[in-house]
Parts: structure tokens; C-alpha cells; sequence
């Protein structure tokens, strides 16, 4: 039998099974096999030679393993820390998500349970009226958040703020259920002083509901300085998460430099972009960037929503400065997988569902104010972290060739066997040597 | 129905959808498609989508990373063995 080694520390947990809470799930001590699991959760829990490994059906939390060349079965929520621990890259696979495992220590079968995933039905229809849907978003979120805020009672919450829609509505439940809310902002130094659309609406913001206001401004070389570190944390070499990760690093960096200490979240506003479709192709300079499968709105919605496994663009930089971090909206994805096809493809859907789970608790200025996208910029800067990246000739092929260069890999076509589709490369360990 | 027929459908959503040049001696159905650059990261989605749309098979994650899935032929033989899995001939 091997033994099993634990390298690192494992992400936070912050599932939800609907009704609480789940936090733990350490290197010891029992875990419950939940029937229902959302929001972010893998453990390894290992009580004398047993072992149990679970992971959310999502996959928000990341969980690999490897063999290493002593032939201990090694876990880490990184893969770089099993290639330092000695395993090969081109070896290493994910736990599969949405399961929990028993590992057999005597040889026998190992006990595997199926957590059920959420899906998209195949045609919700029209029958459901969205006004219902919008109400269960807010009902769950304001349960998960409140359940936090018991488990959290005294944690000072950082709110990732855009001044966009959904990480608005975040400040908002974080308002509601929290006492000592600060709110973030991004934004790129800029040579004249001036700053962004976003920055001047967080800040417009904070001042209206008198929260204390936390700026984060970083120059070109800071923001580029973190390039390792986000190709390593988020587990990622696509453009689009690289440069989310980017501006999470600086956020961190920013957040824990300013805390001084004591309980501490940190709350975003990542996934309704997947859960609405609300994404689209970028061009700069007659390129395109960050294209999107050419599919129906509700497929594109399930592909999105099942590409979530293979994105690690907020909990992995967060992590690294040891800051937890909640994406709130996680629990809600059943409900957003209910929504009809024919509101996907509304060109207004992000508002409407937002107005109808927020209502006037959001702003009109935040409602009536351009999209804008964190990685792109604002309307009158034009560039932001993907034009950054560019013009420092940190372009898709350079993020691969970095990123295998950070895990030892030499052919760089081993990538494409490990994120595919969406999913990392994944299949459930055994104790057992191979005969 | 036969992995011949299910590649003959295959390979004519991938020149068509993939922009493969009807001049591309190169390619055939036992080019590996994402190694030879023919589908991209956004592409497999796409293909995994018709997959599923035109014969009504959902494909494992752990298929997905398998040397078969790489090819047209390939493809088609997971597919055949899904479709006739399901139904019987």
C-alpha cells in the first residue's frame, strides 16, 4: 500500500450544502459525505491509515495527486507543489469533481460516492417566471452569507469591488450580514494620475454607504511582477484567467498589506459573467482575444459553467497571501442554470436579473454605467491588463511556454492533455501499487 | 450505424467549422487534430457540442484526454461504440 503525503496547504473551504456550512475538511478528523454540495470544497481526511478524499461537483476546489519517485500517492490543491515533491507533471491528474472517496486500505474496492452536479436542463422553458428565479438567487446567497457571517462573526470582510453589477450586489449582502466591511479597488497606475471609471464608482460607492475605502493601485511592473505567481496559483496558462489573476494578485498583495491582523474574508463577485453568458470576444490592435465557442446561449452557459473546474483565477492568488476567499454566488448556480434560453439571450439580462434580486439596493448610476471588464479596462483607459500584457509581448504562446517552464515540462503539447475542454485531466487514486 | 458513417460526419463539421482548405493534403482522419493545431482549446468545445447534438452522446471527462479522442477516427469510434451501446443494432 502507499502511504499519502500532503504537500502544502489545502485551500479554504467554504461549501454549502444548502442548509450550513462546510469549513473543514483538514488533514484529520471525520468528514460527512454530503448529498448536496455547492460553493468551494476538497479535503483529504485521513484518520489512521483511512483516508477519504472529497471534491465539490464544480470543481471551485482544487484537489491533485501524483506519485512521487519515493511512490508515496501525494495530494496538493498545486501542481507545481507535487512537481517539487518529485511527481510528474505529465502524471499528475485532478481528483475528479463531484465525488467522495474512500481509499481501501486492504486491497479491496474503493468506496466512491457520486455529488450530484448541477446541470442545466435541457430546455427549462418558459414556464418559470425569472421574477421567481431572481428571488431563490437572493434567498441563497443571503442564506450562505449569513451562515458565514455566524461562522465568522468577528472577521473583517474585504469586498472586491469593480463598481460592476455583480461584485455591487456582493457589497451589498456584505453590508447586510457583516460588521466591518472594507471595500477594494483595483486600478492601474496611470502617468497623469487620473483614474478609472471603476475606481471613481467604488469609490463613489464606498462614500455613499460610508464604508472604509481600500485602494489598490498598481503600476505596469507591479502587476507584471506576478505573473509566476498567478501561471502557478490559478493553474492556468489561458489569457483570459492569467489576467483575472493578475489583478487578484495585486488585490491580495494590496488587502494583506493593509490588514493588520485578526479574522479576515474576502468576498468577490466572480461567476454570474459564466452563469449569464456574459462574456464576449475582445480586439486589440484587429486581433481577437478571449473567443468564445460558437454555441446557443444555454449551451454556452453549461460549457462556461463546467469550465469553472479549470479556473482558479481568485482562490489561488488570494490563497498565496493566505487571505480566504468567498465567491458568493457559488451556491446559486442551480438557480441560474434554471433560467430559460430565451433570457440568455437577452440583451439586457444582466441588469434585469440583477434589478430583480437587488432592487434599488444597487444604485441607478451602477445600473445605468457602461460594462466594462477588469482584464480590458474602462472606456477611457482602452488597455488595462490585457493591453498591458501585450504590449510587454506577453502573449497566449508566451503564457504557455512560462507556464510549462514553471512545472518541468519540456513538450509543451502535454498542456493541451491537461486542461482540455474546460477539465483538468482527472481520474480518482488508489492506495494499491499497480501489479 | 458504422464509426465509417460517424466519421464521414465528423470530418465534415471539422473542414467545415474549422476552416480545413479542401487543398490540405495534410490533413486526414488520422491527423491528430489538436496536436496539428486544426482545433483549438475553443474548437474542442465546439466539437464536443456537435458531438452531442448530432448523436445525442455525452462524452466522459476521462475520454476527453484519451489518445483515441484525438483523431477523426477515433472520434468516431468512441462515438459508434456509444451510439450503438445505446442502440442496438
Amino acid at each position: 500500500m502507499r502511504q499519502v503525503r500532503v504537500v502544502g496547504k489545502l485551500d479554504c473551504n467554504f461549501g454549502w450544502t444548502g442548509t450550513e456550512l462546510l469549513l473543514g475538511g483538514g488533514r484529520t478528523g471525520p468528514v460527512q459525505m454530503p448529498g448536496t454540495l455547492r460553493g468551494a470544497y476538497a479535503c483529504v481526511s485521513s484518520s489512521g491509515a483511512a483516508h477519504r478524499l472529497v471534491r465539490d461537483p464544480l470543481g471551485l476546489a482544487k484537489l491533485f495527486w501524483g506519485i512521487n519517485a519515493e511512490g508515496e500517492l501525494c495530494f496538493s490543491a498545486r501542481p507545481w507543489r507535487l512537481v517539487e515533491a518529485g511527481c510528474l507533471f505529465t502524471e499528475i491528474q485532478a481528483v475528479p469533481p463531484g465525488i467522495a472517496i474512500d481509499l481501501s486500505t486492504n486491497g479491496g474496492p474503493d468506496q466512491a460516492q457520486e455529488i450530484a452536479a448541477p446541470r442545466r436542463a435541457p430546455d427549462p422553458g418558459p414556464g418559470r417566471p425569472i421574477e421567481d428565479i431572481a428571488r431563490e438567487i437572493r434567498t441563497t446567497v443571503d442564506r450562505y452569507c449569513a451562515a458565514l457571517a455566524a461562522a465568522h462573526p468577528d472577521a473583517r470582510v474585504f469586498v472586491c469591488l469593480s463598481g460592476g453589477l455583480d461584485s455591487t450586489g456582493v457589497a451589498v449582502l456584505a453590508r447586510s450580514h457583516f460588521r466591518d466591511v472594507v471595500v477594494v479597488s483595483f486600478d492601474l497606475k496611470r502617468p497623469d494620475g487620473s483614474t478609472s471609471a471603476d475606481r471613481r464608482t467604488a469609490a463613489r460607492l464606498a462614500s455613499d454607504w460610508r464604508l472604509p475605502f481600500l485602494e489598490v493601485t498598481s503600476s505596469e511592473e507591479e502587476v507584471l511582477s506576478g505573473l509566476d505567481v498567478a501561471l502557478r496559483e490559478a493553474i492556468d496558462w489561458r489569457d483570459f484567467n492569467i489576467h483575472a489573476a493578475l489583478v487578484n494578485i495585486a488585490l491580495a498583495s494590496g488587502i494583506a498589506g493593509a490588514h493588520s491582523g485578526g479574522p479576515v474574508l474576502v468576498l468577490t463577485g466572480d461567476f454570474p459573467n459564466e452563469y449569464l453568458v456574459d462574456y464576449h470576444a475582445e480586439v486589440v490592435g484587429g486581433k481577437t482575444y478571449y473567443a468564445l465557442p460558437r454555441l446557443s446561449p444555454g449551451a454556452l452557459q453549461s460549457t462556461l459553467v463546467r469550465g469553472l473546474e479549470t479556473s482558479h483565477r481568485e482562490i489561488g492568488p488570494f490563497q498565496k497571501w493566505r487571505l480566504p476567499v468567498v465567491q458568493v454566488y457559488a451556491p446559486a448556480v442551480d438557480q441560474y442554470l434554471a433560467l430559460p434560453e430565451s433570457f440568455l439571450g437577452e440583451p439586457q439580462r444582466k441588469e434585469r436579473l440583477t434589478q430583480l434580486i437587488f432592487g434599488d439596493g444597487i444604485p441607478e448610476y451602477v445600473y445605468s454605467r457602461p460594462k466594462t471588464r477588469a482584464q480590458v479596462g474602462d472606456t477611457d483607459s482602452g488597455a488595462g491588463v490585457l493591453g498591458l500584457c501585450l504590449k510587454h509581448g506577453i502573449d497566449s504562446p508566451q503564457l504557455r511556454r512560462r507556464f510549462a517552464d514553471l512545472h518541468g515540462v519540456d513538450d509543451l503539447s502535454a498542456l493541451d492533455r491537461f486542461i482540455r475542454a474546460g477539465r483538468y485531466r482527472a481520474s480518482p487514486p488508489h492506495l494499491r501499487r499497480a501489479p | 450505424m458504422t464509426a465509417a458513417e460517424v466519421a464521414e460526419r465528423v470530418e465534415r463539421f471539422v473542414r467545415t467549422q474549422f476552416r480545413v482548405a479542401p487543398s490540405d493534403t495534410r490533413f486526414s482522419r488520422s491527423e491528430p487534430l489538436f496536436d496539428s493545431g486544426y482545433v483549438d482549446s475553443v474548437g474542442v468545445v465546439e466539437l464536443l457540442a456537435f458531438l452531442d447534438q448530432e448523436f445525442s452522446v455525452h462524452l466522459a471527462d476521462e475520454v476527453l484526454m484519451s489518445p483515441e479522442f484525438s483523431t477523426i477516427d477515433g472520434i468516431a469510434a468512441i462515438v459508434g461504440r456509444l451510439v450503438n451501446g445505446k442502440q442496438p443494432t
